[in-house]
């Protein structure tokens, strides 16, 4: 193992100064060392990444090309010169400049104008219809990828199948397929002075809840004991970052690193979670400085290491970004923006054909926009979930995971 | 007939004349109303409540005759940040981010980060610093959880500052939540649901908060005239023509001051109280109003915004937005600067959505998770003809059948919170005077006062149950019966016997500390794993410790 994992890492160095036409994850010598290890289960793995409180996607990925742009943010756009050209029409935010090497190397696609069908402007609603999967329907039990896990054939024997990172199991992972949350994997467990106490309390404290508990506690406790095993045997946190990696020190960055071990560790991950705060910027959003450029410092920092630490491992996983909505098109007057419609998606790594703005693109004059105010949305963000699930983790069951869904448009991001 | 389950509570010889198919004992009555109108159980409560009458310790709770607790006034009494004013809090505040600036600005890399290093040292050995204020805040509302007699005011204040959720680590916000949580919340927790609304709508924290301080009329840079300039906290910026006043010692009226103020400054509206106010505070996200209506109250609540000068709220005129408006259909002329706002606040307190909205919250509080229809109905019904007396309408839900139902019964997972306080109470533990306590909750999921977005925590089930928070429960409850956590001295001679006889010890423990409710499931898994155990006093920790992080605890 200790011999292939360095094998693997001096590839994975390798394979990051490789530039071509292909993406940067398909160097086949180095991918068949790593399939040497063995994988217990699928392999590929899907990582979603919710940006909570509804980022501007005019700021990230910003419509050079649109006048309206220029015109309707006098106070918060992006200095031309700053801009990193993507292809003419947009341009990225100069904080995701991390993000960058991908987009060249085609891992990188993005999906603009990607929202929801339901005209909700509250984040707790559109949070609640992006993560159940269906748009004004509030009754839907269950999130959507979660949905996904339940088809029985694969990842039955690990509870890692669907883990989430934060305190919180996220509504997208709710409902009756097994679904971890971990805080933090170093803390994940029973505590005890020595290990023998640890194992004792382990069991005491699986039997009480077996015996006892019913519902949502049962399920989940459940699933905790069963992963305190295999996280045992496996230690995944005493993996180092490879390629030199450099995960900062914030929430998301650990949260990453510690998705990256999980999936380096072989234990069946197929899809994770993560979400990061602070888009809600209402007053004084800032430009290439400022309060949205450090939050998109921290996310594209976290994303550069996290794809540059998994190296040539990235063609079996898929990040993708995701945010309950968009925000108006004109700055409002404290240099912020209000809530929207519209906004940006980054897919990135597997076999996604990337190098690309997928979506139509709506314009911003005032009567392009939605309601006179917002970026209209052309693509619904069910069609881009479908084909990640696709094109990335396998045939799925598009109806039964968006009810009412039935026909997806083609984004094609996976053709 | 389901009426007449709490009148069972009145005295232990009533229930023995419970009829068949209700099975609430006076015991039962006792435990369900210290699980929902207070933080559990402390030991022997259960038994002493069923003895008073547990109607007449409700009564108690909801303010009809007074709770007398001197010794939770002498601890009040030891928490400096009850004392301090807003106006000191923002100087402190505003006394660190100069000594920041000035530290920032040092152009040697090393020596900055010693001066930053240092002024970090400085703040947390200062015992009156903003940063042990914060931490004092979350210590007294840990104390108050578990040791106060008002329980009933402990668990509403909770309620209401989650329904009307400040981030107290936003900005000025950190020299303004005390206040705002003392008494704006506090205060007004079991008064009228109106003024409660405008106590809020007018705290410096929510102004600051949702951004309404900042929030003026359309194109109002034309009634700016030369003014007070300066810079404020992060995340905001002055508005001069609102009075900001210069809290950084920068000539307020050199040019290149002005200039910079002019040009951040606000130029127009900000939607983001308004929107919440509606969706959040009053109506809910489907109380029927629309885009159009969210502009027009972020209109009229022009001009409410913060007066640094004092730390408080001010209504400034010249940036208020005096045209017509239209909300929810009723017209405001624009004539009426201030008062207008009022109306509003008033109005929104008294709408039909805002009562099912708000009442529907306090049942899913009070009663389950999905809060039942008939409980709302008897809630709403109450605050109609209360004119919206939080005290009247809370008193309904708990004289609503739903609140007695057998389905409702222990039918609630605790939150954090609720969790950590009712284990403390559990086994007489005392909280210490370090916010260490408060930080275990912040483990488990809960900061307390940090909850970034508008919403506030959760009060469901889905929202705290899942694999890595019940693993922390467990090893909090391991800690806590063992004595060694940091920030709670406990004695359990006082709740649960020493004694060699593991089959008395446990059945102690299920009535000290579980209410009688222990599964046998759980006795004999208890049981099972302290047979190896040859030191009682191990013993003893380890089953409290299994009963604490076991199943049957985690619900109320």
């Amino acid at each position: 193992m200790t011999i292939n994992r360095r094998a693997f890492m001096k590839a994975g160095g390798l394979a990051l100064v490789s530039l071509g036409a292909d993406p940067i994850f398909l160097d086949r010598a180095a991918y068949a060392l790593t399939s040497a290890r063995g994988a217990v289960a699928g392999k590929k793995t899907l990582v979603c990444l919710f940006q909570r409180g509804a980022v501007d996607g005019l700021s990230m990925i910003v419509p050079v090309g649109d006048p309206w742009y220029w015109q309707e943010r006098q106070r918060i756009a992006l200095p031309k010169e700053q801009l990193i050209p993507l292809d003419g029409m947009f341009g990225l935010h100069p904080r995701l400049a991390p993000l960058k090497p991908l987009w060249d190397q085609h891992s990188l696609a993005i999906v603009h104008a990607v929202g929801s069908p339901s005209t909700t402007r509250s984040h707790f609603d559109a949070q609640d219809y992006m993560e159940s999967g269906t748009p004004d329907v509030k009754s839907t039990p269950s999130g959507w990828a979660n949905r996904y896990c339940n088809h029985p054939e694969e990842h039955s024997s690990t509870p890692f199948r669907a883990v989430a990172f934060g305190p919180q199991l996220p509504r997208t992972l709710a409902g009756s397929a097994p679904a971890l949350a971990i805080d933090d994997l170093r803390t994940f467990g029973m505590r005890a002075a020595q290990a023998s106490g640890e194992q004792k309390l382990t069991r005491a404290f699986e039997e009480l809840y077996q015996g006892a508990a019913t519902g949502l506690v049962a399920s989940s406790s459940a699933e905790s004991f069963e992963a305190i095993k295999m996280l045992k045997t496996a230690n995944p946190t005493l993996i180092a970052p490879a390629n030199g990696a450099n995960y900062g020190k914030n929430k998301l960055a650990t949260s990453l690193q510690q998705i990256a071990q999980l999936i380096k560790s072989d234990l069946g991950v197929e899809i994770a979670f993560v979400d990061v705060g602070g888009w809600d910027t209402h007053v004084n959003q800032g430009a290439d400085q400022g309060q949205l450029a450090g939050r998109l410092d921290d996310l594209a920092g976290a994303l550069g290491a996290f794809t540059t630490d998994l190296g040539e491992r990235m063609r079996d996983v898929v990040v993708i970004t995701m945010s309950e909505f968009g925000r108006t098109v004109k700055e409002n007057g404290t240099s912020g923006t209000d809530h929207g419609h519209g906004t940006a998606m980054m897919i990135m790594g597997g076999n996604v054909q990337g190098g690309k703005v997928y979506g139509k693109w709506p314009g911003l004059a005032p009567e392009q926009r939605y309601e006179g105010r917002d970026l209209a949305v052309t693509t619904d963000f069910r069609s881009v979930f479908s084909e990640v699930l696709q094109g990335h983790l396998g045939p799925a069951n598009i109806s039964q995971i968006f009810p009412g869904f039935d026909r997806p448009a083609k984004v094609g991001m996976f053709s | 007939m389901r009426r007449l389950i709490p009148v069972l509570g009145l005295g232990l010889s009533l229930a023995a004349s419970a009829p068949a198919q209700v099975p609430m004992t006076a015991i039962d009555s006792a435990r369900h109303v210290l699980n929902r109108l207070a933080y559990g159980a402390a030991p022997g409560q259960i038994d002493a409540i069923a003895h008073e009458g547990v109607l007449k310790w409700v009564d108690r709770q909801l303010g009809f005759n007074d709770v007398h607790d001197p010794a939770l006034s002498d601890l009040e009494r030891s928490f400096d940040v009850l004392q301090v004013s807003r106006l000191e809090m923002q100087q402190m505040l505003q006394n660190n981010q100069a000594k920041n600036q000035k530290a920032q600005a040092v152009g040697d890399s090393t020596t900055r980060q010693k001066l930053l290093d240092q002024l970090r040292m400085e703040q947390q050995g200062d015992r009156r610093s903003l940063q042990a204020m914060i931490g004092q805040l979350q210590t007294v509302t840990m104390a108050r959880a578990v040791e106060s007699d008002h329980q009933l005011d402990e668990i509403l204040a909770d309620f209401w500052t989650n329904h009307f959720n400040v981030f107290i680590n936003k900005g000025q916000d950190r020299a303004y939540f005390a206040d705002y949580l003392e008494k704006t919340i506090r205060g007004h927790a079991l008064g009228r649901f109106d003024d409660l609304l405008i106590a809020t709508a007018k705290s410096p924290a929510m102004l600051f908060y949702l951004d309404n301080a900042e929030s003026v009329a359309d194109g109002s840079d034309v009634i700016l005239a030369a003014g007070r300039a300066g810079r404020g906290g992060r995340g905001i910026f002055p508005n001069p023509r609102a009075g900001v006043f210069p809290p950084n010692g920068i000539d307020p009226m050199s040019p290149t001051a002005q200039q910079q103020a002019k040009a951040r400054a606000p130029k127009g509206l900000n939607e983001n109280y308004a929107r919440e106010l509606m969706e959040l505070h009053t109506l809910g996200v489907d109380g029927g109003y629309t885009q159009q209506d969210v502009i027009a109250v972020a209109r009229i609540l022009t001009g409410w915004t913060i007066d640094r000068r004092n730390a408080s709220y001010t209504f400034r005129d010249p940036v208020h937005d005096n045209l017509p408006k239209i909300v929810l259909g009723q017209k405001f002329d624009g004539a009426h600067a201030e008062d207008e706002g009022m109306r509003l606040l008033k109005m929104l307190a008294s709408e039909p959505a805002t009562m099912h909205h708000v009442s529907a919250q306090l049942c899913a509080r009070f009663v389950n998770d999905v809060a039942p229809d008939g409980c709302i109905d008897d809630a709403v019904h109450a605050w109609k003809k209360s004119n919206g007396d939080i005290r009247e309408v809370v008193r309904a839900i708990l004289h609503s059948p739903d609140f007695w139902a057998a389905a409702n019964v222990q039918g609630k997972v605790k939150t954090p919170l609720e969790f950590v306080a009712s284990a403390l109470r559990a086994v007489g533990a005392t909280p210490d005077s370090t916010p260490r306590l408060a930080q275990r909750v912040a483990q488990l999921g809960e900061p307390l006062f940090q909850h970034a977005t508008p919403d506030g925590y959760g009060e469901r089930q889905q929202d705290w149950v899942n694999s890595g928070a019940l693993l922390a429960r467990m090893n909090f409850a391991v800690q806590l019966a063992s004595g060694r956590m940091p920030g709670a001295t406990v004695n359990l001679d006082n709740v649960v016997p020493l004694t060699d006889d593991h089959a008395v010890l446990v059945e102690a423990i299920n009535t000290a500390v579980l209410g009688g409710l222990m599964s046998s499931q759980t006795r004999q898994t208890i049981l099972k794993e302290i047979a190896d155990v040859p030191d009682p006093r191990m013993a003893r920790a380890l089953a409290v410790g299994f009963a604490i992080g076991g199943p049957e605890f985690q619900r109320q």
